[in-house]
């Protein structure tokens, strides 16, 4: 009986805490070229519908700055970019709030763009929540991502390996199954009588050279009736 | 006969055992602060304790993903054939040789022979240091799994 209560409250409780809690998604890292624009996505996930009054919140924080200051402000349906600080006039909002999508572009990036940019959405009256956070890395040219060639290498030396096995017993099944139905018909065609020397023929077919002899000889015989 | 298997069972444990020391463990290249690749970097610290940090971005990253692909591979097929040796002890007919098993060792020869290659040829030129046990190791492999290929494509099952 205790444990069924037990149960029951810590059930209760997760499901509670769960519909008063914000989830905000963001990407781990994001990587451009000098000069390039660059897309910052963000989105949320929340128990309630999506309020009208949803707002979305961007900041900013330089590498080895210590403070944030806000970039980008979505609130009561208006968007409020940057027009002061080091983004003007490069910001974009290109997010679509009843989609739950609050995702920005900057435009032409250089290098002192380098940094931590953080989301932080509200969804009223859920409101309780993390904010999430990308880091900007700027590259004179993008470098190969860790691991990208390592598992190519990997996928395509395995993938060669699995289909020349494949072929391999693909091949020794279709040579079984000619030998089959070519001692099949013989059996059928020439009669009881020739049963014991058709019989010896057929299995001294299964050397491979005669074996090619034998399936062209039956090709000549199809192709005999054909002309009948 | 049974200490013949015993003894071509444990060498190619052995090759296993090689090639994935040398595959994991982070020390091909050694100085007297820092123990190196493959896959990451240990610094050692002022405190006495060692960091486990990100290899530097002036490598050559293609060549040293080359390299952790390739010695991946020799450990995958030197596995793979351990477990086709397994299967050919009982499927193969009297007298014929295991081709199949032998096949898969001079893939993981092979492969393990490009990395180790490919390593010695590109990586540290010039440096202050020396190469580490995880490098030994893999050259170490190369003879053993060449030793086994060999071993492989001679060995006839017994006629009884």
């Amino acid at each position: 009986m205790l444990s069924v209560l037990a149960l029951t409250s810590v059930v209760l409780l997760g499901i509670a805490s769960q519909t008063t809690a914000i989830v905000v998604y963001t990407s781990w890292e994001r990587h451009a070229l000098v000069g390039s624009d660059v897309r910052l996505s963000c989105s949320f996930f929340s128990w309630q519908w999506t309020s009208p009054d949803v707002t979305f919140t961007w900041h900013y924080r330089p590498d080895g700055a210590k403070d944030n200051i806000a970039i980008f402000h979505y609130g009561g349906g208006v968007a409020y970019a940057d027009n002061k600080g080091p983004f003007r006039d490069r910001l974009e909002f290109v997010g679509n709030p009843n989609r739950r999508d609050g995702s920005i572009v900057i435009k032409n990036v250089d290098y002192s763009d380098n940094g931590t940019f953080t989301c932080d959405a509200k969804n009223p009256p859920d409101i309780v929540g993390r904010p999430s956070s990308v880091r900007l890395l700027v590259f004179e040219k993008v470098p190969v991502q860790a691991g990208v060639i390592t598992g190519a290498i990997i996928g395509v030396v395995l993938g060669l390996l699995i289909l020349i096995v494949a072929i391999y017993y693909l091949m020794r099944f279709l040579v079984a199954r000619r030998v089959f139905s070519l001692s099949m018909s013989k059996h059928g065609k020439k009669g009881k009588g020739k049963e014991g020397s058709q019989q010896k023929q057929a299995l001294a077919v299964t050397d491979p050279a005669k074996l090619k002899a034998a399936a062209s000889e039956k090709k000549k015989q199809e192709s005999r009736r054909e002309k009948k | 006969m049974l200490v013949l298997l015993a003894a071509i069972f444990i060498l190619h444990i052995a090759c296993i055992c090689v090639l994935l020391a040398a595959t994991i463990h982070n020390a091909w290249w050694m100085t007297d602060t820092v123990s190196t690749d493959i896959w990451a970097r240990w610094t050692l610290g002022a405190s006495g304790n060692w960091n486990y940090t990100e290899i530097p971005n002036n490598y050559p990253t293609e060549y040293l993903q080359a390299v952790q692909a390739s010695s991946v591979l020799a450990c995958i097929f030197c596995i793979l054939g351990l477990f086709v040796f397994v299967a050919q002890l009982y499927t193969l007919p009297k007298g014929k040789r295991f081709l199949f098993t032998g096949a898969f060792q001079l893939l993981a020869w092979l492969c393990i022979m490009i990395a180790a290659s490919i390593y010695t040829d590109i990586f540290h030129k010039g440096e202050n240091g020396w190469y580490g046990a995880s490098f030994i190791l893999a050259w170490i492999g190369v003879c053993l799994t060449l030793i086994s290929c060999i071993t492989y494509f001679v060995l006839r099952k017994k006629t009884a």
